[in-house]
């Protein structure tokens, strides 16, 4: 939830930017989108929807988020042309890596997952489940590459709590720079020529 | 009937297919951060 709030604030930025320079907002040249409504809604079905959620066991939910993860990887590849790719593409790569070596789940520390939860739910959670959508308990020293793993917080005092890793904030920004810089003014002088 | 048809067909052709395509990236920005994505949401209140 919280990266959708980068893609709202690029979205900002590249609007104010293009309407302070007078220039028309043009949205950036992504190709192949079908890929990623592909990738998504197999995720949305066993990860998001409650109904369908339960249905899958946690082995096939683990092997069908790496798929995707794989497509949408894929898809940012294809795309790495455009402004701010680049920097999203390491993101995905470095969330998939982190994934793939921990049982295709995000690893999380029952003391980082302790800031999220009540001390009470955190006491009927194993180590080894999975925690909240994407996310598996484990110990920092059960965990493969745990320096990619959710393990940043905000501030204590900051009213919303979440926990995420270095690949999600490559993703929040380099799909903040894709978005801002789509309007600026370079990015429509080139487009204007090459079409 | 007819006037909401015709009224209809007017919206859609003030629609642009530049704000078509943006809606579209969006919608697929949206997704494919969902999608690529993990933190972990503890919201407003533990």
């Amino acid at each position: 939830m919280v990266l959708t709030l980068a893609v709202a604030a690029g979205l900002v930025v590249g609007l104010g930017w293009a309407r302070w320079r007078r220039h028309p907002y043009l949205p950036p040249e992504l190709r192949h989108l079908w890929l990623v409504f592909a990738a998504f809604l197999p995720q949305f079905l066993i990860l998001y929807l409650p109904a369908t959620r339960r249905i899958f066991t946690d082995w096939f939910a683990a092997v069908l988020l790496i798929a995707s993860q794989i497509t949408l990887l894929t898809f940012v590849w294809l795309n790495r042309r455009v402004t701010g790719a680049s920097i999203l593409l390491c993101g995905v790569a470095l969330n998939l890596a982190v994934m793939t070596v921990n049982g295709g789940f995000m690893p999380i520390s029952p003391q980082t997952a302790s800031r999220l939860v009540s001390e009470d739910m955190l006491v009927d959670a194993r180590l080894g489940s999975r925690f909240g959508t994407k996310d598996i308990l484990l110990s920092p020293q059960d965990t493969r590459l745990e320096w990619l793993a959710d393990r940043f917080l905000p501030p204590n005092w900051f009213p919303y709590q979440v926990a995420f890793s270095l690949g999600d904030v490559f993703i929040a920004l380099g799909v903040f720079w894709l978005l801002a810089r789509s309007g600026s003014p370079t990015q429509v002088i080139q487009k204007g020529i090459s079409t | 009937m007819k006037n909401q048809f015709a009224s209809l067909a007017f919206f859609a052709q003030k629609i642009n297919r530049q704000n078509l395509q943006m809606v579209l990236v969006i919608i697929s920005l949206v997704m494919l951060v969902v999608g690529v994505g993990a933190p972990t949401d503890g919201g407003g209140g533990r």
